[in-house]
């Protein structure tokens, strides 16, 4: 049947499985890091690398890792799902909607620390019919945590488009169950997202509480490299790819005076980096199979102590 | 006068299993402004297996958090604190509500550290009430101790004295990694569900620490090795009283800690008795029982002359009392499956 | 040491929001022989659903318990017996 083989071998080329790309969602990675601190915490879902370069994870060793590489952010354990970098205190995670829970603790960590860093938690669309995220509305509303949630609708969930599983049209619409604030930006813009982050992410560090942000991407390619959406149709695919947020906000520096050569070297800068990363990453060596047996605990089995204490004990009904 | 010169070094302070818990935990609290607890009805109430008796009111409502019938959000909140370098404790009320958020539980408090190359740490200790013999029925009388020992990354203890009780927590809270800390209802000492002879023991006023990954001997015997944990020590304990009388000499190995597991104690015991009776108070298949039974087979199967397993067997628990007492080992069971060794 | 120099462990005081008269001792902490610093919790009493404890009233020797586990007392009843240090 045509369209059934996924469009080429997963296993060629450096990146040992699958991968599930961000391409189109750029503005919601973007706009919203720009507001945060490294102590700020974000979680993300397994389609993250956006929102990890926005969050200004490590770009060499977050590509090694998704290449499987010994000195990757994880030692090549974790992999693209499951990028984990402390220094920017970003991680993400591979089960729909799970990183909520983490971002709520988080906040509520620094609101018993009386700091104000804030914690960002994003998700799909799909992810607003799944336990994990609903739990999470409520805790942090009846706790006023600073957590801001930021859905990324792209309109599938796989194959599913929103309106086949979920109620609500408007997927911030679920904040008015929850006595929290819920926005939605409609288009696919930085600039928008930006303005809509900084109310949200402001209302956080004032210890004003959550809110619930939905923002419009799109996703350029399929659910995971290599699927052949056979699913979508192709005007809802040549739609995508008009309203890229990229070329969108290059339109707005050339309206704003910024010249071509500049915006051309802007896109070199950022190619260079990549390609350097990719470079670097290329070069790493695998890790040694008997490190599959390390890294569980960072301490040591027995805990804090490795020797019985030594107590005269009087009585005792044994 | 001369009399105190030996006392004073025993302690003659016993408490309940319970109580040996707070005080860890109270201790702890006291010591590290980032230690806080959280789970259902533990702050005004405190606990309903009293597991956090006296805290609210020394600590206040912030540091023990009464938190919404939400157990994924709570204990995945519990894991991010933790990731930030706080150190809660979190509390399923019983540990069967595992279920509705095991995925915070197995897929991230357990797997975060390991996924991440050891570059992130989860210091979170998770509580649990677990075990039946009271008429709690299916979904509120079980142990799990397979369950939580079987998916790699979690450190798993169950104490079954007051002694031990404090001395696991301390370690557990202390420990950078993620420990679930199982504690079985009848062993607390509660007035509605009274404990047995032998957990309340005496207790240091001191705070000290009990490794991880170690055994402890409580009967020695030289005719069969009898390993267990929770509330079986005392059931295989009472006996061993019995099969003494019948001339048949036990010995009980408390197990103390599920992950990581002390073999070694076993296998030395088994190289004196030649005879394994297993005791445990979850379902008998894929579990405790089959697991130690097959590491000791992988070292000393030389050794081994008999094997018992005693466990529940494999249907959910009932409700009636004549049931229940069926499916849960009692001491009887075990000094029939000590005697089928001999 | 004299008999009267020994002195009663009893409940302090009677809650008010209990009907019954009579409580059960549910845990002693401390055994015949024992000593205790004043203020000590030396056991755990219930009265219907009420559980408090009772306290040591000098620092001492815990010299005789009246009232084991699972034994029934009244408002008043001497539960056990100390023997305050230096006495």
């Amino acid at each position: 049947m045509e369209g059934k083989q996924p469009a080429f071998d997963i296993s060629a080329g450096p990146i040992p499985g699958e991968l599930h790309l961000a391409a189109g969602q750029e503005a919601a990675g973007a706009g919203v890091c720009q507001h945060l601190r490294d102590d700020d915490t974000v979680t993300a879902p397994h389609r993250p690398h956006h929102v990890a370069i926005a969050k200004g994870v490590d770009l060499k060793r977050m590509t090694a890792e998704i290449f499987g590489r010994e000195t990757g952010l994880g030692k090549g354990k974790g992999g693209h799902m499951h990028l984990f970098d402390p220094e920017v205190n970003f991680a993400c995670s591979g089960i729909i909607a799970e990183g909520c829970p983490p971002a709520a603790g988080a906040a509520l960590a620094a609101k018993k620390r009386n700091t104000d860093s804030v914690a960002v938690a994003y998700l799909g669309e799909g992810a607003i019919d799944q336990g994990a995220f609903l739990e999470s509305l409520n805790f942090a509303a009846v706790r006023d945590l600073p957590v801001v949630f930021v859905i990324e609708d792209n309109d599938w969930a796989i194959s599913m488009p929103k309106e086949r599983v979920t109620d609500v049209e408007v997927g911030s619409d679920r904040a008015d169950g929850f006595d929290m604030p819920g926005r939605r930006v409609d288009a696919d813009d930085a600039v928008a997202v930006y303005d809509a982050a900084r109310e949200a992410v402001g209302r956080a560090r004032d210890r004003n509480g959550p809110t619930l942000l939905e923002l419009q991407v799109h996703r350029r390619m399929g659910h995971f490299m290599g699927d052949p959406e056979t699913y979508r149709p192709d005007e809802d695919q040549e739609a995508a790819a008009a309203r890229d947020s990229i070329e969108r906000l290059a339109e707005d520096l050339r309206a704003a005076g910024v010249d071509d050569a500049r915006l051309s070297d802007l896109r070199a800068d950022a190619e260079a980096r990549v390609e350097e990363a990719i470079e670097w990453a290329n070069e790493q060596p695998k890790p040694a199979p008997a490190a599959a047996h390390e890294d569980m605990w960072v301490n040591p089995g027995t805990g804090v102590t490795d020797s019985e204490p030594d107590f005269d004990l009087a009585g005792g009904d044994d | 006068m001369s009399e105190t010169v030996d006392r004073e070094r025993a302690i003659d302070r016993e408490l309940t299993m319970s109580r040996a818990m707070v005080e860890a935990i109270a201790t702890e609290m006291r010591d590290d402004e980032e230690v806080f607890y959280m789970g259902e009805d533990v702050a005004d109430y405190g606990g309903i297996f009293d597991s956090t008796q006296g805290l609210r009111e020394e600590f206040g409502y912030d540091r023990v958090m009464d938190v919404p019938i939400s157990e994924t959000a709570y204990l995945g909140a519990a894991v991010g604190a933790a990731q930030e370098g706080m150190r809660p404790i979190a509390e399923l009320m019983f540990v069967d509500f595992f279920g509705v958020a095991m995925d915070q539980i197995y897929n991230q408090m357990a797997k975060n550290t390991y996924m991440s190359g050891g570059n992130v740490s989860v210091p979170m200790v998770l509580t649990a009430a677990v075990g039946g013999t009271y008429n709690d029925a299916a979904q509120h009388s079980q142990t799990l101790y397979g369950t939580f020992a079987h998916v790699p990354g979690m450190k798993v203890v169950v104490p079954s004295t007051a002694y031990e009780a404090k001395g696991l927590m301390h370690n557990a809270i202390r420990d950078d990694d993620p420990v679930v800390y199982m504690f079985h209802k009848r062993l607390m000492g509660i007035g509605w569900l009274p404990a047995p002879d032998g957990p309340k023991t005496p207790v240091p006023e001191e705070a000290y620490t009990i490794p991880f990954g170690s055994a402890d001997v409580k009967r020695e015997g030289a005719d069969a090795t009898i390993v267990t944990l929770g509330l079986h020590v005392h059931r295989a304990l009472d006996a061993a009283e019995s099969l003494s009388e019948a001339g048949i000499d036990a010995e009980v190995i408390d197990l103390r800690s599920l992950v990581p597991l002390d073999t070694d104690t076993i296998v030395e015991s088994i190289e004196k008795t030649g005879a394994l009776v297993v005791v445990d108070e979850d379902y008998r298949s894929y579990g405790v029982t089959g697991e130690i039974v097959a590491s000791v087979a992988d070292e000393a199967l030389g050794a081994l002359d008999a094997v018992e397993r005693v466990a529940i067997p494999d249907v959910p628990i009932p409700y009636s009392r004549p049931l229940e007492n069926e499916v849960v080992p009692d001491a009887d069971d075990i000094e029939a499956a000590v005697t089928r060794t001999q | 040491m004299a008999e009267s120099d020994r002195v009663a462990v009893t409940l302090a005081e009677w809650p008010d929001d209990v009907d019954s008269d009579e409580g059960v001792v549910v845990n002693w902490f401390v055994r015949e022989g024992g000593r205790a610093d004043a203020g000590d919790s030396l056991c755990e009493v219930q009265i219907e659903k009420v559980s408090l404890d009772v306290y040591a009233p000098a620092a001492g020797r815990l010299t005789e318990v009246v009232v084991g586990e699972d034994g029934e007392f009244a408002d008043g009843d001497t539960l056990a017996w100390m023997v305050p240090d230096g006495g």
